[in-house]
Parts: C-alpha cells; sequence; structure tokens
C-alpha cells in the first residue's frame, strides 16, 4: 500500500499549479457573482478558458499522440481535474464531448470522424451535447423511441431528446436513435447531428435554479448524412454503455477539493457570525469527515488507477457517495447560516464567498443525471453484489 | 502508487485469517466470552504473543516486530472479522505509551511475550461529562477512581492518566467488575490510593491515542465487512413470498448502501494507516476521519445486519449480536465520535 504520488506525477502536479497560476483569471465563483454575468457570457469565459487549456496540451492527454495525446493516463487526468477543482478554475465547457464523444470516437470512430471532430471539441470550437434522454426513456434508456430510418444516403431522424445539457448553445449533438424498432438493444445507433440541420427545434428549458443550461431537442424529418454514423448500425448501445463508464472515473478527488474549499469558507463565516455551538459544530464536524472519507475514496480510486486497475462498477459507490453527500452538505450549510443562506446572489446581504443557494438548488441534480443514484443501487445489487434480480 | 496490500501486507493478512480460525474461531470465543469472566483464555493469549502479535507494532529492542499501522490494521480488521474477545489492542496501546515513554523495558518486554498485561486507565466519570473529579498525583501518590479500565482484573500494572501526567501503578488495586453489553471486553472501576512513578507527559498519548483510533475503525471495519457477508449470504437463501428475500429492491438498495459503507471506510482506515506510517501532515484529520465515519458505518451496517436476519437475527444463538454489540461500544471508546469530531475540526484548523 502506498498512497504517495510517483515522483513523475508529482512533478505533472507543480507544474500545472504553476502554470494555473499563471494563466487562470479570477476563480470561477468570483466570476458567477459579477453583477455582469449572464448565462451567455459565461459560456463565452468558458469557452475561451477552454481554449488556453487546450493550447497548453492539457486537454485529450490521455489519448493518443495524433489527438492531443502526450503519453499520459488518467491519473494525470484525475490529478488534472482534482488540482482545476483546487484553483476553482471554470469548469470545462465540451466536458459532454470530451468526456463522452470523445473516447466514442477513438474507440469506435473512423478515422476521418476523429479527424474531423477531435480537434475542434477540444479546442471548444464546436460545442457537443447529448442527445440520449427522452420525455419516456431516461432510467430506462433503451424505451427511447426517436428514430433514425435510412434513405439513401442520409437517415432521416423523428422524435425528441429532453434535459439535453448545453443544448441552447451547441453546435452539435451525438444522438441515440432507434434503426429498429423490434430489437430493444441491438436497435439502437449512435449518430452525430449537427443541430443547425433543417428540421431541428432546440428549446430552452428552465431549470430549479432559474438558469437554462439545459433544454429539448425536437427532430422532424432532419437528414444527416450516413458517414455521421459512429461504428455499424445496431452497436449504438454497446458503444454508449462503453463511453457512460468513462463518464466515471476518479470524480470524488475533484469533488472533494471543492466541497473542502467550500466548507473551510463555511467554518470561517461560523467564526464571523458567531455560529459556534455545539450543535453546530458537531454538523460542521461531520460534513469534514465525510469530505474526508470521499477524498480517502478518490485517492484509493486514483491509486488504482496507478496501478494499472480499471474502475468497475465500484464506480458506482464514488457517484453515490459524492452526488448524496453534496445534498447533505448544501442543506446543512444553509441550516447553520439561517435565512442568509437562503438568499439568491443577486440580493442584498447575499454572501459573496460562496453561493450558497444555488449551491442548495444544484446538489439535486447530481443524485439524477447519469444514473440516478437508485439505479446505481441497482448496479451494485446486481454487478458488485450478486443478488437475485425480479423482473426490472 | 497503489492501494492494494503488499506481498507481505497481503501475507499478515492470509495468515492472520488462518490463524485466528483455527484458534480463535467464534465458535470458540463465543464460549469464553459467555463463561470465562476475564472475558479471554490465558493459553490463547499466550498463543497471539508467540506468534508475534502483541510485540507487531514495538520496536525490535523490545522483541517486537516494529511493523507499522497499516499492518496493525490488517490484523485488527482480522480479529473484528471473528469478533475475537480480549485485551489485543488495549496491551498495543499501552505497550506502546512505555516504548515512547522509555526506561520500562523489562515492563514492556513482559507485556510483548505475553507474561505481563498493562493497559491504560483514562476514563474519570462511568458516564460522559466531568461532574467527578479527575484523578490526581501528589507525592508520589496516585488518587481517585477510573472507571473502564479494560481488562482491569487481569492487569499487572496500568498506565493511570492523571493532571499531572500518565502514572505507572502495579497491581493490586481494588477493582469492581462493570459489564457492558459487549462480552469481548471487560472492565473495571479501579479506586487508586497508591504508589506510582510518573512515567510521561500527556503529549505522549498524543501518537498512542491516532494508534488506538485506527486500530479501533479497523477492527470496525473486520466487524462490519463480515456482518455484510454472513447477511449477503443469508438474503440469498431465505425465501418469503416465493422468492429469495434479497429479490427485494427494498433490501437490495440497503445493502448497497451497507457495501457502500463497508467500502468507504476501508478506503478512509488505510488511509489513515498510511498517514501514521509516513508521517503525512493529513495524520490527525486522517484518523479521527476514520473513526468518526467508521463508528457511524458499523453501528448502521450490523444493525441492518441483524434487521434483515428478521426473528432469527434478535436471538442470542446467532452469531450477529457480537457483531452489533463490538460495533457500538466501538464507537464509543478509543476515542468517541464526539471526540473525533472535535479533532477533525481543530486539525482542519475550522
Ligand atoms: C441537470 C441535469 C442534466 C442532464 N443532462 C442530460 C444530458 O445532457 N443528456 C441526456 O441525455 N440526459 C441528461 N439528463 C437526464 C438524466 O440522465 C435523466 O434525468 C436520468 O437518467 C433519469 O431519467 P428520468 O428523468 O427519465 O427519470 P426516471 O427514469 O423516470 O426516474 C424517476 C425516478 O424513478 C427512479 N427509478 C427509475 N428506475 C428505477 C428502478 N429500476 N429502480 C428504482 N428506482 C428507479 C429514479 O431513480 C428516479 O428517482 C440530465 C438530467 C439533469 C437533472
Amino acid at each position: 500500500m502506498d498512497l504517495q504520488l510517483s515522483d513523475q506525477h508529482v512533478m505533472f502536479r507543480d507544474e500545472l499549479r504553476a502554470w494555473l497560476k499563471a494563466n487562470m483569471g479570477r476563480p470561477w465563483r468570483e466570476e458567477l457573482r459579477d453583477p455582469k454575468a449572464t448565462e451567455d457570457s459565461m459560456i463565452e469565459l468558458r469557452r475561451s478558458w477552454q481554449r488556453k487549456l487546450y493550447e497548453a496540451g492539457y486537454l485529450g492527454m490521455h489519448w493518443p499522440a495524433e489527438w492531443g495525446g502526450r503519453g499520459t493516463t488518467e491519473v494525470e487526468k484525475s490529478i488534472f481535474e482534482a488540482e482545476l477543482s483546487r484553483a476553482d478554475a471554470p469548469p470545462i465547457l465540451n466536458v459532454l464531448g470530451i468526456g463522452l464523444l470523445g473516447p466514442a470516437l477513438i474507440h469506435h470512430g473512423s478515422e476521418a470522424q476523429r479527424r474531423r471532430f477531435i480537434p475542434p471539441m477540444l479546442s471548444g470550437e464546436e460545442i457537443w451535447c447529448q442527445g440520449f434522454s427522452e420525455p419516456g426513456a431516461g432510467s430506462d434508456l433503451a424505451a427511447l423511441r426517436t428514430s433514425a430510418v435510412v434513405d439513401g444516403d442520409h437517415f432521416v431522424l423523428n422524435g425528441q431528446k429532453i434535459w439535453t445539457t448545453f443544448g441552447p448553445w451547441a453546435d452539435w449533438i451525438f444522438v441515440l436513435a432507434r434503426t429498429d424498432s423490434k430489437d430493444r438493444y441491438g436497435g439502437i445507433s449512435f449518430i452525430l447531428v449537427k443541430l443547425d440541420t433543417p428540421g431541428i427545434t432546440v428549446r430552452r428549458l428552465r431549470q430549479i435554479t432559474g438558469e437554462s443550461e439545459f433544454g429539448e431537442v425536437f427532430f422532424e424529418d432532419a437528414r444527416v448524412p450516413r458517414e455521421n454514423l459512429v461504428g455499424q448500425i445496431g452497436e449504438g448501445w454497446r458503444i454508449a454503455m462503453t463511453v457512460l463508464a468513462f463518464e466515471r472515473g476518479a470524480t470524488s478527488l475533484a469533488a472533494a477539493e471543492r466541497y473542502g474549499r467550500d466548507l473551510g469558507l463555511l467554518a470561517r463565516t461560523c467564526k464571523e457570525i458567531g455560529r459556534e455551538s455545539g450543535a453546530v459544530r458537531e454538523k460542521l464536524g461531520r460534513l469534514l469527515v465525510e469530505n474526508e472519507v470521499l477524498r480517502a475514496n478518490g485517492l484509493r480510486m486514483l491509486a488504482n488507477l496507478a496501478d494499472g486497475k480499471v474502475p468497475g462498477p465500484e464506480s458506482s459507490i464514488e457517484k453515490i457517495f459524492w452526488s448524496e453527500f453534496d445534498k447533505r452538505f448544501r442543506e446543512t450549510a444553509l441550516d447553520i447560516l439561517g435565512p442568509g443562506g437562503q438568499l439568491v446572489r443577486t440580493s442584498a446581504e447575499a454572501r459573496l464567498d460562496v453561493d450558497w443557494s444555488r449551491e442548495f438548488l444544484w446538489s439535486r441534480a447530481g443524485t439524477i443525471y447519469s444514473g440516478s443514484s437508485e439505479v446505481q443501487r441497482n448496479i451494485i445489487s446486481k454487478r458488485v453484489l450478486n443478488l437475485p434480480q425480479e423482473g426490472r | 502508487m497503489k492501494f492494494e496490500l503488499s506481498e507481505d501486507q497481503a501475507l499478515l493478512q492470509s495468515s492472520t485469517r488462518d490463524f485466528l480460525s483455527s484458534e480463535l474461531p467464534l465458535e470458540k470465543s463465543r464460549t469464553v466470552m459467555e463463561h470465562n469472566a476475564d472475558g479471554y483464555e490465558s493459553a490463547e493469549w499466550r498463543r497471539l504473543a508467540e506468534m508475534g502479535y502483541i510485540g507487531l507494532t514495538l520496536p525490535a529492542a523490545a522483541g517486537g516486530q516494529d511493523l507499522g499501522a497499516i499492518e496493525l490494521a490488517i490484523v485488527l480488521e482480522e480479529m473484528g472479522r471473528v469478533c475475537v474477545p480480549g485485551p489485543f489492542l488495549d496491551a498495543i496501546l499501552a505497550a506502546s505509551f512505555l516504548a515512547a515513554a522509555g526506561k520500562q523495558d523489562a515492563l514492556l518486554a513482559d507485556v510483548v511475550s505475553g507474561k505481563s498485561l498493562v493497559t491504560i486507565a483514562r476514563q474519570d466519570s462511568p458516564f460522559s461529562g466531568n461532574h467527578l473529579e479527575p484523578t490526581r498525583f501528589e507525592s508520589g501518590r496516585v488518587l481517585g477512581t477510573k472507571y473502564f479500565v479494560p481488562f482491569a482484573t487481569r492487569t499487572d500494572a496500568l498506565l493511570v492518566t492523571t493532571r499531572q501526567g500518565v502514572v505507572l501503578v502495579r497491581a493490586p488495586y481494588d477493582i469492581v467488575p462493570l459489564q457492558t453489553i459487549d462480552l469481548a471486553q471487560r472492565f473495571g472501576k479501579v479506586t487508586f490510593d497508591h504508589q506510582g512513578a510518573l512515567i510521561g507527559g500527556p503529549e505522549l498519548l498524543e501518537r498512542v491515542d491516532l494508534l488506538a483510533a485506527v486500530g479501533a475503525s479497523a477492527m470496525m471495519l473486520g466487524l462490519m465487512s463480515r456482518a455484510l457477508e454472513v447477511t449477503l449470504e443469508y438474503v440469498q437463501t431465505r425465501q418469503a413470498f416465493k422468492r429469495p428475500i434479497g429479490a427485494f429492491q427494498a433490501l437490495q438498495h440497503r445493502l448497497a448502501d451497507m457495501l457502500l459503507k463497508t467500502e468507504s471506510t476501508r478506503s478512509a482506515v488505510y488511509r489513515a494507516a498510511w498517514c501514521l506510517d509516513t508521517g503525512d501532515p493529513d495524520t490527525a484529520l486522517a484518523c479521527a476521519t476514520a473513526k468518526a465515519y467508521a463508528g457511524d458505518a458499523s453501528r448502521y451496517v450490523c444493525g441492518e445486519a441483524v434487521q434483515m436476519h428478521g426473528g432469527i437475527g434478535f436471538t442470542w444463538e446467532l452469531d450477529l449480536h457480537f457483531y452489533f454489540k463490538r460495533a457500538k461500544t466501538l464507537e464509543q471508546f478509543y476515542g468517541s465520535t464526539e471526540t473525533q469530531l472535535e479533532k477533525a475540526l481543530a486539525a482542519a484548523g475550522y
């Protein structure tokens, strides 16, 4: 057992820290509380930040050299994410492209697709969104009904995607569509669609935060060139499942950095406002301890990656842990702060260190997206605990 | 970087598991716990000493093996899995104190060889709080009463915490046994008006406390791992409504949470042990985290294990109650959750 980063990884981390110091603008939380900030301006800020990271060679690091790779592994990627989080850097805009589509193209795409799509995805020139969920297909994703019918050298798409993050800003969407209505899994294909294709409408949806980061995408006889199919017809489910596995990974470390920083700020506020009763201290202590367990889980995952182990269904444990903790943390923060914690960013008297009310609302999302907590527990009970399955 | 145990560590784990399953299986310990007022057998204690377990983390000069907190955690996790009764952790903690204090070579060697037993007497009150006067050390004498002194009736000497420092007191002393729900641990109330020798300041207890936190949480990890395994076997065989109860999602999700808590405890315990061994700056926070988290988690896991066994889970006959009780008592000893939360906050500077 050894939880010490290797010299090479320490070097990578220190270089990155120095680079961030020299190149990062204001911390993200300061950007967010800028009175002039709008959703559009934040997207543009994130785009230009992504470009900087790209130019410095930090995106696609663990991919093959021709696609941005620099011979590193998942370990550097996890360190990179943790350091960005530690520095409170703006979140990378094209997360869905880089995190999901990138690996799909590298493992299942054609050479021409990689050449066409990967560079502008990494640079942030083209923003991608993920078209998996539908009004009638979320947890039960294979129930999806958006159809793609072959017509000469095109697919004709009809149907609707929903909860599409960045839909309102994206240039492209990767879609799971049904190419065979009789084959539940084998009838699904993975198709790349330009959002300005005639027949496509994108509508904003308003989230509980009041923002519209996600939207819905309607397809009415939208014609998409056949060359935009990734893999073969009917391979979409298999590709999506391997890709969703990439969405997980050592996320706990980055999460623990972020929560740890906010927790430190909460503790400071408690001192300032005189919230130091035993009841408050116990709450703070429990949050601190849980966050340290999150960090320990992250270190374990990182050490396993460094040791050449591929994360399996235990990523479900990570996903449940951080997302459920996020909810408890943000709820408790509001309890501790009292009514002032509920103030929205732009209100008089709102605290400027952390946007507590927004974090509180956002924390409700993590246990729903990318496999809800219930779905993750199903995965654990089936694949880790091997429990007998009832029909579901 | 590597989370898995090294070859030597894995060997320690498997040899300890083999040793315990042949020498200290629960069906045997259960009889000892029920019938032996001391809570453990001398012959078994000598075997543990012969095998080098008592000296595991102690200096070679004292006959120890000079291994680290990771190895201690490995052994205690295995002991937790079979609910080993006796003063194993208590003896190691007292011996660590003796080693740190120095000048107690003969006594230390006797503890390591299993010839003598020394434990630490700390608790100034039967309940938490400070309504009773703490033990004092005045003109060479220890005055006061200590509660929950581990295995007091079997000790040859005690390390007594006083306002003035830690004092070594040799037996005999007046002992009133205190019986908790947990038969694996025995305690006494000890009243002192005794000659003693001041051997160290309270700062020497700091490292001992870190070791105690890691050790106790490793034992809780063993308890919960085994309670989960037993429960998983049970839910696959027990039938209700024409199916194994493990097919019910209401149980599956809680079993998933039991795994989450068990594995998260594992991450926290071994991280803390590793920090302690390497002198990492996060040691204090990591140790407090391990103990505070393991306390909650093991109570939850062992409690759910009882629940999922139904009526038989409430019987004396089934072994689970030993796990459930140990989990609850360990949560409160070796630095209660409340104490650990305070330590964590202090370590983080909050
Ligand atoms: C902020 C946010 C961003 C998102 N971004 C995207 C995106 O970019 N692209 C995209 O494709 N999707 C996106 N989603 C959608 C997300 O993946 C789905 O919401 C999610 O998969 C759940 O599906 P659903 O909404 O249809 O809920 P349902 O599947 O209807 O679930 C409703 C409830 O039932 C529970 N449930 C469902 N099945 C089971 C079961 N078998 N056992 C026990 N409980 C069950 C669920 O856990 C949930 O609590 C996003 C969602 C959110 C909140």
